[in-house]
């Protein structure tokens, strides 16, 4: 009689070990030339958007992939580093309309933008597929209308089991995913506080996981309330502690959106060099995201803290 | 006997109009903007039961202040649930939003809607948003109200691009694509309030806003369009609902000028908050609510 081992595959888990690193290390590690990044903004990374664009000159080329985003591809999108968005929406929100997507996508500046449609639920199944490990989902959404007859990616069947039409998405694996949450042990299990879009399925769906966090707690302090776990430390590979880090926009029971900002800086995208200026300012005027704060002024964020901890804090019960 | 205003704006008018069509007891899919002025005046007028649900992932808030998107932190402010967007719009997939509230830059006579370019879609003269979850209320929710400016230009034969489906192509169209939700059951535009005939699954003109000339209006829309032999003014906004908006609202920023007059203005900004967080208090302990 004689054993022979079976080759042991290789499992998908990242380990539980040390994970905390700054932006700078996680995006010079993880983001390349040609990456097709997720990106997902119920908090938006700002932070790591902001790095990726510092380091544009190594990271020349990204396809993205969204869901729906709200004035945050804008940074990445005017600095040229952008050739395909695959998306449901596009825009500034409350910030109004998104001239740095349309300057790219109608008159190609400052390079040409090549746009896939999906509708929002359409868009969010394809990471609900791939972090199951399945092709393609189903959905009775996008159905009639001229999202699939431009998008050859979605097809429709006949359901088998009901011979009712279905649209089918296929599953999207970022090769990267950027994600803001609220806090996170530095082995990377990351919790969310209230409202968190598809974060949960974008981490699950990516190779590599990067998580800007409000808070960097301890294991002890994530096992006190396990089911806030939004996403467990085997999808993670970086942690970086961003206070603030969705600034201009808001995070959940920590600070306001900062609307007065997010409305002048639109103001100023709409030329492009307006939004030179303002990148050059806040961007590559600031050698990270502590820079940043102190250009916006950390007495300004604490306001915008004190504007949300005024209607609510978490845990408390009003 | 209602306490009607005349001291109201044309996107107040809209707003008020569409919270007329939401029932007490339903679940809402809501965006923020007009339709969530809708829902709030809904909810502290004869809707008491209603609830609304927000894309990013919360059901039911009752926030003290002004949310300013959909994945804003103010939508998780006292709501019932908070957590994933898969739960609500699965859920509405599933059949339990009852009516919805869309928007579009261009419709055609059957209620379908175009939120993504102007032009051809490879080459287009303007680049829009995008569905959004849009095309996924337009096609599962159990019916759908529809917001939009009226301009003249919009109400077309043909739409550059279908976004959002109403009714496709008329009578037994959305059953043969698959769609599982009712379509739209109102328009309501700058101009005037549109419903749809059971028959033929046409817009018609069922309303029609103060100081709107007929002639005027029916020059707005690219086809032939028929007009109830019913055709009445719109109902005008009471005192309370007015109040309302204004007491959440009160720089108008989605009714009015207010994104123009904060842009960079900080200081201006947390006063907003300020000011409308003693209001606020007294409005929600008025109704009950806190």
């Amino acid at each position: 009689m004689r054993y022979q081992p079976i080759p042991i595959q290789e499992g998908r888990a990242k380990p539980p070990s040390y994970k905390i690193m700054t932006a700078k290390e996680a995006i010079s590690k993880y983001v390349h030339e040609n990456c097709y990044l997720g990106m997902t903004v119920s908090a938006s990374p700002a932070s790591l958007i902001w790095e990726i664009v510092r380091q544009r000159e190594r990271i020349k080329t990204l396809d993205m992939v969204i869901t729906s985003q709200i004035g945050m591809s804008s940074a990445l999108i005017g600095s040229g580093l952008v050739r395909k968005i695959e998306m449901a929406y596009n825009w500034g929100g409350i910030e109004g309309e998104d001239k740095v997507f349309r300057r790219a996508v109608e008159k190609g500046i400052p390079r040409p933008l090549e746009v896939e449609d999906y509708s929002n639920f359409g868009a969010a199944m394809r990471w609900q597929a791939a972090s199951m490990g399945l092709p393609f989902m189903p959905t009775k959404s996008q159905l009639g209308s001229d999202i699939i007859k431009y998008n050859p990616k979605i097809k429709v069947i006949d359901d088998p089991y009901t011979g009712q039409p279905v649209s089918l998405v296929p599953a999207s694996y970022p090769d990267v995913a950027i994600i803001h949450a609220a806090r996170a042990d530095e082995i990377g299990n990351v919790q969310c506080y209230g409202l968190y879009g598809n974060t949960d399925t974008l981490a699950r769906a990516a190779k590599h996981v990067i998580v800007s966090v409000e808070e960097i707690i301890t294991s002890a302090e994530i096992r006190r309330m396990p089911n806030l776990t939004t996403i467990p430390y085997y999808y993670v590979d970086a942690i970086v502690h961003s206070p603030f880090g969705a600034h201009w926009r808001e995070s959940n029971y920590y600070y306001h959106h900062d609307l007065a900002f997010g409305l002048e800086a639109f103001q100023q995208f709409a030329t492009v060099e307006g939004f030179e200026a303002w990148s050059n300012k806040y961007i590559h005027g600031t050698k990270d995201w502590d820079e940043y704060c102190q250009l916006i002024g950390y007495d300004r964020l604490n306001r915008l803290m004190q504007s949300e901890h005024k209607y609510q804090q978490f845990g408390e019960v009003r | 006997m209602a306490n009607y205003t005349h001291d109201y704006s044309l996107p107040e008018l809209m707003a008020v109009s569409a919270a007329r069509e939401i029932r007490d007891g339903e679940l809402a899919f809501i965006g923020v903007g007009m339709p969530l002025m809708a829902a709030t005046v809904a909810k502290f007028t004869h809707a008491p039961n209603f609830n609304m649900m927000v894309e990013f992932g919360a059901v039911g808030p009752a926030p003290l202040r002004l949310p300013m998107c959909v994945n804003c932190a103010v939508n998780n402010e006292r709501a019932y649930f908070a957590g994933s967007q898969r739960e609500v719009m699965g859920a509405q997939q599933a059949g339990f939003v009852d009516v919805a509230c869309i928007s579009g830059a261009q419709i055609d006579k059957f209620g379908n809607l175009n939120s993504t370019c102007i032009g051809d879609y490879h080459t287009p003269k303007v680049r829009l948003a995008g569905s959004g979850g849009a095309n996924d209320l337009a096609s599962s929710a159990n019916r759908t109200i529809i917001m939009m400016r009226q301009d003249g230009r919009n109400f077309v034969k043909q739409l550059d691009y279908l976004t959002s489906p109403g009714h496709l192509q008329g009578p037994g169209s959305r059953e043969k694509a698959g769609l599982v939700g009712g379509g739209p059951v109102a328009v309501i535009t700058t101009m005037g309030i549109y419903r749809f005939d059971v028959e033929t699954r046409e817009m018609f003109l069922e309303k029609i806003h103060p100081g709107v000339d007929l002639e005027k209006l029916k020059a707005a829309v690219q086809w032939d369009l028929a007009v109830s032999p019913d055709l009445v003014e719109t109902e005008l906004p009471t005192e309370e609902q007015v109040m309302i908006m204004r007491t959440l609202d009160p720089l108008a920023v989605y009714l009015g000028a207010g994104r123009q007059t904060l842009a960079g203005d900080f200081e201006a900004f947390m006063k907003m908050f300020e000011d409308s967080y003693q209001p606020m208090v007294k409005l929600m302990k008025s109704k009950g609510m806190m």
